[in-house]
């Protein structure tokens, strides 16, 4: 067996553990032994960075450093951000098919229609739920839409409000729409600007309840393929959290592979020729 | 009309933020006329580590089950003696959702519920024994197989022991093949246990 040695960086079993239960406590995401690997590798890539030989002391400096800095730089690698345009399209047409026209039935003021959308990692899906409104919902000339997609990573945000491309991540687009949207620039398709202006995006974590109060009046949230990471407790506390996120008759859509009935009994479901969505109660 | 920049939050502030939202505060406002405002206070409880017994007390009375759930999840957050102590008193509650939401909560609580389990295992409410079977179902405890082969070895009541072998048809080793034959034998005449028995008996087989 390989000794270690003093001086190099290394997490030990019990390292490990101490890290995985403070993370999990900060933000939900609950990270199980066959991440070892990845964990690890983020882990020493930011002791090193910091100047932390030693596992105990950066840990240390994560807890207490009053700016939360170093927890948010560490958060923006442990967190997984892939995506591209119009992935799982069948809720953007059910959104347009189905959802809006029965929300503006109900609608009894001119108040904008918001969604919220998280998490955003790089954009592709806010992005992709704006240009399916102006492309394919007809009303859009009669209501006001607010889009605001909202993601842990400071980093992948940043990155979203600039919008840049790759051909693969767009490749699921009809060209026409590449063609009105983007910009290319090299290897790279870019966002046009005012499409760019049109989206909010903000920090949020999910897990902490000071973050996501501000969060009301939402008509509809999509919230896909997170909640996956997530443990029981967890998965719990986000739907209840977008349950008072939404208005009364609100809708939530989920990933393929996430089912509400198996986290909380609080919502409708909801089945949509197009897709299974779930819905806040009209009370 | 259009897509436009959403305008952020300050507009939206719920006029529940005017109240203190500390725990005497959040106490208060558990008995709200709103639901909203209840289920706002639920959820901001989770750090009132020593508010537990407030949280219970609502939900002795509280008819709303979005409020309900929100209370549940607070508690299993606080996972307490007092939280864990409410809880054990809804599985004994005549509301099935509630005491289904209490399995639940109990179920995310290993080490909260390990040391009252010898308790609620031997309790005189053969239904009580039940539910605390169902809550091992998912309790991540090196200890499950013996309670469990405990009650399939002297509990007299015919439905805890097909619950517990039903269990331990999931969970149990070859060690508890000679427990679940003298099961049989003491149920000799009970269909099922028979049934449940010999299921189990295969399904640890098969491994």
């Amino acid at each position: 067996m390989a000794e270690v040695s003093a001086t190099e960086p290394f997490i030990s079993d019990e390292d490990f553990q101490k890290f995985r239960e403070y993370f999990y406590r900060k933000t939900g995401i609950q990270f199980e032994a066959n991440k070892r690997y990845f964990v690890d590798k983020r882990l020493l890539e930011r002791m090193l960075a910091t100047g932390n030989a030693l596992f105990r002391s950066y840990f240390t400096m994560l807890r207490f450093q009053t700016s939360g800095a170093e927890l948010q730089t560490l958060t923006n690698l442990m967190t997984v951000n892939e995506t591209y345009f119009f992935r799982e399209e069948y809720q953007f047409q059910c959104l347009v098919d189905s959802i809006l026209p029965e929300l503006v039935l109900r609608k009894k003021n001119d108040a904008p229609l918001r969604i919220w959308v998280l998490p955003s990692s790089s954009g592709e899906e806010p992005y992709s739920i704006a240009i399916y409104l102006l492309e394919r919902w007809a009303q859009i000339n009669s209501y006001d839409v607010e889009i605001i997609a909202s993601d842990i990573d400071t980093r992948i945000l940043d990155q979203a409000r600039v919008g840049k491309y790759s051909a693969r991540s767009v490749a699921q687009l009809p060209q026409q729409y590449l063609q009105k949207y983007f910009r290319r620039t090299g290897n790279e398709y870019q966002i046009l600007e005012n499409l760019r202006s049109a989206v909010e995006f903000t920090r949020v974590n999910l897990s902490e309840r000071s973050d996501t109060r501000p969060y009301r009046n939402f008509d509809v949230v999509f919230c896909r393929n997170l909640l996956i990471y997530f443990d029981d407790l967890s998965r719990k506390a986000a739907v209840e959290t977008f349950y008072d996120a939404l208005k009364p008759g609100g809708f939530i859509c989920l990933g393929h592979s996430e089912s509400m009935s198996r986290i909380s009994s609080l919502y409708k479901v909801r089945k949509f020729p197009e897709a299974i969505v779930y819905q806040k109660p009209t009370e | 009309m259009a897509l436009i920049k959403a305008a952020l939050f300050g507009a939206q502030e719920h006029p529940q933020r005017q109240h203190e939202r500390d725990c005497a505060g959040l106490v208060r406002q558990l008995n709200e006329s709103s639901a909203e405002a209840r289920r706002w206070a639920a959820r901001d409880m989770a750090d009132c580590h020593d508010n537990a017994d407030a949280l219970v007390e609502r939900l002795r009375i509280e008819q709303d089950e979005s409020v309900r759930e929100f209370i549940f999840t607070t508690l299993t957050r606080i996972g307490d003696r007092t939280a864990v102590d409410g809880l054990v008193e809804f599985l004994r509650s005549e509301d099935a959702v509630l005491r289904n939401e209490a399995i639940e909560a109990m179920k995310q609580l290993p080490d909260a519920v390990t040391g009252i389990m010898q308790g609620l295992l031997n309790d005189v409410d053969s239904d009580v024994r039940i539910f605390a079977i169902n809550v091992l179902e998912s309790l991540p405890h090196p200890a499950v197989e013996q309670w469990l082969t405990e009650i399939i070895e002297r509990d007299a009541h015919v439905n805890v022991c097909a619950t517990a072998v039903d269990l331990l048809g999931e969970v149990g080793s070859r060690a508890v093949l000679e427990p679940v034959l003298r099961l049989k034998s003491r149920f000799a005449r009970e269909p099922y246990i028979q049934f449940a028995a010999d299921l189990a008996i295969k399904r640890i087989l098969e491994g």
